[in-house]
């Protein structure tokens, strides 16, 4: 192998760092909370949410649930022009399960 | 995951479950989108499973994770994430012998596998006599990393994949391409990263074919051209590289592909009969193009016979179910089907009209929850066939491909019409010198 050296630049390219952020309180229970459910378009993810909900049910009674579909791949419910029903839809709960379904 | 995002961002908790083998992605989508302690559970609920009896187990498997992660108070990195330390990659990034330059590159993840060419000072500036943009212009922020596309990083990534400086204003155009891509599930944020596996497909027209001697004859889709094979290759790195999609992590093709290798053709307008690709879109016949989709399969079949009516039967009987449809055509089958009466878009619309699939099946897809498969079930009949395309502007056909019979299909995704998809090529100021300079650089084959 011929020991001729190389300086090379690199590839990679820049990229302006996003400044983080938290994320928000969590309620103290479950009891008597809304609970959002969001699925997207995955074969998985109806089923799994529906499985979600059932033993939610079982062990909280009194919690309430609230689907929310998202069936456009790859794209968020904002994107596709869903803000004002995806926004009214989060209003109603108080936290939310999010399935992909893989 | 970009939904948790916006929820999060809307005051509200979250967890979100995906596939163990999903951890990584979703750890990246979430970091890219500034939320790095997003709260995410990997689950054994196997990916796209219809099987109810795994999915409970998988499900089952986490149910006090699910509850934990709704309820448990948040940590002090978690309330208040530190900031990632800013990169400050340095521009002369490595100094080593051949072997040790591709070792160091293969580590860091920024190759395909094959060895490159190392891209030094002076093999870049060369590379840059292919544009009269300067190094540092920015043509955009990639996805999905939002990379910075600046001219010079394309011509280091040019560099590597062993390009001829006369392919940068391809690969320019190539990345407008990609940055204009429209968003969503027809875009290039779909089909540059999905389980699909799908592959960038790049069809060269106008008179740049020529001039860099891209193949459009014989072996098109074979190696043996550095332009077929080196624009492909580069614009692969360029989304690795640029656009930070990593096999795996980001690419989550489950097969993967062996086009995203390298797959560009040239279209034959000079033995086709019929108006080439670009200007069908609107170009001049003396503009340069380059237009881009996402196939997941390229196959090729013999036709019945030379004669239009069973060309046409046999591209029907061979074509798989896609969205979007290529179809290369040989000179000589193109002329015959012309001398019959046929233009591209009647050979379209041959095809929207005799492809057809049983409607049982078409049933059983959409029941089945594929996305693209956008079927109204109830509308279906319950027997006989149904016709699955819809619109002749998801079909695509050029004139290549050498003497014989067969004929190539190449059929998966690609953009809605009438969003970006095809990219005017612009040549710099010097281009004919240019031309001049590595018009001979091609292969002579021994005689023997």
């Amino acid at each position: 192998m011929a020991d001729c050296v190389y300086e090379v630049l690199s590839p990679w390219a820049e990229a302006d760092p996003v400044a983080p952020r938290g994320i928000n309180p969590r309620p103290d229970g479950l009891e008597g909370k809304r609970i959002g459910l969001l699925r997207n378009s995955k074969r998985a993810a109806e089923p799994s949410l529906q499985v979600v909900e059932a033993r939610l049910r079982e062990r909280y009674p009194t919690a309430t649930f609230s689907w929310f579909a998202n069936l456009k791949p790859n794209e968020t419910a904002i994107a596709q022009g869903l803000k004002d029903e995806f926004e009214a839809w989060l209003k109603g709960v108080d936290a939310v399960i999010n399935s992909y379904g893989d | 995951m970009y939904d948790a995002v916006d929820i999060e961002d809307r005051g509200k908790p979250t967890v979100s479950l995906v596939n163990t083998g999903f951890a990584n992605d979703a750890e990246s989508a979430s970091r890219a989108k500034g939320i790095p302690v997003l709260r995410v559970l990997p689950t054994a609920v196997p990916c796209e499973s219809s099987i109810m009896g795994d999915i409970e187990a998988g499900v089952d498997g986490v149910m006090a994770d699910i509850i934990a992660a709704l309820t448990k108070p948040l940590t002090a990195e978690e309330k208040s994430p530190r900031p990632a330390q800013p990169e400050k990659p340095a521009r002369i990034i490595f100094k080593g012998n051949l072997e040790e330059v591709n070792r160091f590159f293969y580590r860091r993840g920024w190759t395909d596998g094959l060895p490159i060419i190392p891209p030094t000072e002076a093999a870049v500036a060369e590379m840059l006599a292919g544009t009269d943009l300067p190094p540092d212009h920015l043509l955009g922020k990639l996805q999905s990393r939002d990379g910075k596309a600046t001219i010079e990083k394309i011509a280091v990534n040019a560099v590597m994949a062993g390009c001829l400086p006369t392919y940068l204003p391809v690969l320019i155009a190539g990345t407008i391409n990609l940055l204009e891509s429209e968003p969503g599930f027809l875009g290039y944020t779909t089909f540059g990263f999905s389980t699909g596996s799908w592959a960038p497909f790049w069809i060269i027209n106008g008179p740049v074919r020529n001039q860099i001697n891209l193949n459009s004859g014989s072996g098109a889709f074979s190696p043996g051209n550095i332009a077929n094979a080196a624009i492909g290759r580069a614009m692969g790195l360029i989304i690795k590289n640029i656009g930070g999609v990593r096999k795996g992590i980001e690419d989550m093709g489950v097969m993967g592909n062996p086009m995203k290798y390298t797959m560009v053709i040239a279209e034959n307008e000079e033995e086709s009969p019929w108006e080439p690709l670009h200007v069908e879109m609107g170009f001049k016949k003396e503009d340069s193009t380059i237009r881009l989709s996402f196939p997941q399969t390229y196959l090729q079949h013999w036709p019945y016979g030379s004669d239009a009516g069973r060309i046409l039967v046999s591209v029907v009987d061979s074509m798989p179910r896609g969205m979007r449809y290529n179809i290369v055509l040989t000179p000589a089958h193109a002329r015959n089907l012309a001398r019959e009466g046929y233009s591209k878009e009647k050979v379209k619309q041959y095809i929207v009209e005799n492809k057809t699939m049983p409607a049982a099946s078409l049933r059983a897809q959409a029941s089945g929850g594929l996305a693209f498969a956008r079927v109204n079930v109830d509308s279906l009949p319950k027997e006989g066939v149904v016709p699955v395309i819809s619109d002749s502007r998801f079909i695509n056909v050029i004139v290549g491909g050498g003497p014989g019979a067969f004929i190539a299909q190449l059929v998966g995704g690609g953009a809605t019409p009438g969003k970006k998809e095809i990219q005017k090529i612009d040549l710099p100021k010097n281009w004919d010198k240019l031309v001049a300079k590595y018009k001979n650089v091609v292969p002579t084959y021994a005689k023997y």
